[in-house]
């Protein structure tokens, strides 16, 4: 047993890069299934549309994805509409772009990562480009072969067009090596930006590394026990209303923290170098210590929701 | 069980140099994948940068990939430069430091690098590729024999036979290519040991106690883990409580942003004071100064 906790506690340690691995290898899954079960090059004048529809709207979805399962977009748009003011605070209207910006980053992975796969594969870039009536590419593509080249490059990735093999093979595997290139450009391009701007975050970062580092466990320790307090309150409070309706009796108190506490509580946090917080709940609590306002809820007027204690 | 035990143990151990050949190993597993299903040489004009492609730039992703997952650079940059400085920031006392950090960080960064150019070179058909469209191999190869010599050397990678033809008298491309790779290869080792030998002579430290170094290194590390998640454990305890009115605030005491950024900075062994890590130092300091203090306060 002493082993197995020490393999999972390796692997636990490196669940970002297993993480990040996992994902890199369903891409790669996804994309062959796509590109042999659903992927029918059309080689038709259609082909251009169909294989930039089948690169980017995967990418699109992902994209989209990204941003559904992210909680920070949540933190963010929540209770937008009755609080405006809660997105463009005053006098730092720049903070929802900044905080927009890195859940966008973070939404980006997963279709950068579709688009280097299907570029590397070369299947979907073929069949667009094959497709492509621009004069100056078609010239460029076709420069020493035959006439025909310009006429029937669309039938060239169904392997039906009345070329020689040796001349239609070539123009694939030209297609197929610019894909390639162009693949490996997006992956290096994505890995420098990232470098780039994970270093600039980094410098300009308020606190130290193993402060940084603390912050993380702290946040995460922080949900867990978030998680394990609303179980217990759900249950206590469902249980209790459950056995005042069926048992028709007095519901007891049981104090619960106000609305504005929760609204406070769901700021987005940012690091201070000043003050020794580590989440908006660890601020409330210190700068609070008086009590979070309380609400005796049973003395709430159940008819138009008013406090009436 | 025993015996398992006992191999975990050695892979503890000897995790760094295991941590080096798994590295080792996926970018040459990879590597063969790469060549075998991913790579088809066109057989064009193109053939150099394809080849070119396929050579270099896996090999700078992982470069960059190497700085990413190295921590010593992050612990030296994270808040070296935060805005409330402007930028002004950096004296020149702490250049020496930083580039001797970033040399070292550049060399591990190195690794996988090397080693996909090495296994790309020894399997030889990138550099095949790429040779075959280049113009220096063109002029080599194909001198006093005419364009048709030019016209069938960019096909050499997709037809074997062209290559017996070709290159009769010189080495073929494949047999360069694996030269260069164990070239490489040889040359490397041969860095890797000089640079090792001029860092030992250089040491403040015995050999004895560079082992005791590393060992107190790792333990710490592993115990800050520890410390850290029951720290945040307990932190995150008493304020979710509070907020949700079970219990009243607890006085909790936690390091404050002074105490983090003291034993933040990477520690430079030095013989005369023997501590073996930042928060040694910081410890056996800031409890000399508040023992001083306590002395001054009687």
């Amino acid at each position: 047993m002493d082993g197995f906790q020490t393999l999972l506690k390796f692997f636990m340690n490196q669940k970002t890069a297993i993480g990040y691995s996992f994902m890199a290898l369903l891409t790669m899954g996804g994309e062959r299934v796509f590109s042999l079960v659903a992927f029918r090059c059309p080689c038709s004048n259609e082909n251009f549309r169909y294989g930039l529809v089948f690169l980017f709207s995967p990418a699109l979805v992902l994209l989209i994805i990204g941003y559904f399962v992210n909680s920070k977009t949540w933190k963010l748009f929540t209770g937008c509409w009755a609080n405006p003011r809660k997105i463009f605070p005053r006098g730092n209207t720049c903070h929802f772009f900044y905080i927009f910006g890195q859940i966008t980053l973070n939404a980006l992975v997963a279709p950068v990562m579709w688009l280097s796969v299907a570029l590397l594969n070369g299947t979907f870039y073929e069949c667009a480009m094959s497709g492509l009536k621009n004069p100056t590419y078609l010239n460029a593509v076709c420069h020493s072969k035959s006439e025909k080249c310009f006429e029937e490059l669309h039938k060239v990735a169904c392997d039906k067009s009345s070329m020689p093999f040796t001349e239609s093979d070539e123009l694939k595997r030209t297609l197929q090596a610019q894909s390639q290139i162009l693949g490996w450009c997006v992956i290096v391009t994505t890995a420098l930006l990232s470098l780039l701007t994970t270093c600039c975050a980094s410098c300009q970062s308020k606190v130290s590394h193993l402060q940084l580092m603390f912050l993380r466990v702290y946040t995460e320790k922080e949900k867990e026990k978030m998680e394990q307090i609303f179980q217990l309150y759900a249950t206590k409070l469902s249980e209790r209303n459950l056995k005042c309706f069926f048992e028709n009796k007095e519901p007891e108190a049981i104090p619960l923290p106000a609305f504005q506490a929760w609204e406070d509580a769901s700021q987005l946090y940012s690091v201070s170098s000043s003050k020794q917080y580590y989440s908006t709940i660890h601020k409330l609590v210190e700068e609070a210590p008086k009590g979070i306002n309380e609400e005796t809820e049973t003395m709430m007027d159940f008819v138009d929701r008013r406090e009436t204690s | 069980m025993d015996e398992l035990r006992r191999a975990l143990d050695f892979c503890v151990c000897h995790q760094t140099i295991l941590g080096y050949s798994t590295v080792s190993l996926l970018t040459a597993a990879s590597e063969q994948i790469f060549s075998s299903v991913v790579f088809k040489c066109p057989c064009n004009s193109g053939n150099m940068l394809y080849g070119s492609t396929f050579l270099l730039m896996p090999a700078f992703i992982l470069f960059l990939l190497g700085y990413m997952v190295n921590t010593r650079i992050w612990r030296l940059l994270t808040g070296s430069c935060p805005p409330e400085n402007h930028c002004s920031c950096s004296p020149w006392g702490t250049c020496t430091q930083y580039c001797l950090v970033l040399a070292v960080v550049t060399a591990r960064a190195l690794v996988a690098p090397l080693t996909w150019i090495a296994v790309a070179l020894l399997s030889a058909s990138f550099y095949e590729c790429a040779a075959s469209g280049s113009s220096l191999m063109e002029d080599f190869v194909c001198k006093g024999k005419g364009q048709e010599c030019r016209k069938l050397l960019v096909k050499i990678p997709c037809d074997e036979k062209l290559s017996k033809d070709i290159t009769a008298e010189h080495l073929s491309l494949q047999a360069q290519s694996q030269l260069i790779g164990w070239l490489l290869i040889a040359s490397i080792m041969t860095v890797a040991l000089i640079a090792k030998c001029i860092s030992r002579c250089d040491s403040p430290a015995r050999y004895r106690q560079l082992k005791l170094l590393k060992t107190y290194s790792e333990k710490e590390q592993e115990l800050f883990e520890i410390k850290a998640k029951e720290h945040a454990t307990r932190l995150a305890e008493i304020n979710t409580n509070y907020f949700f009115g079970v219990t009243d605030p607890v006085p909790f005491q936690t390091p404050s942003n002074e105490d983090w950024q003291n034993i933040n900075s990477l520690y430079t062994f030095n013989s005369k004071d023997q501590y073996y890590s930042m928060l040694h130092e910081y410890v056996n300091t800031k409890r000399g100064k508040s023992n001083e203090s306590g002395q001054g306060g009687q």
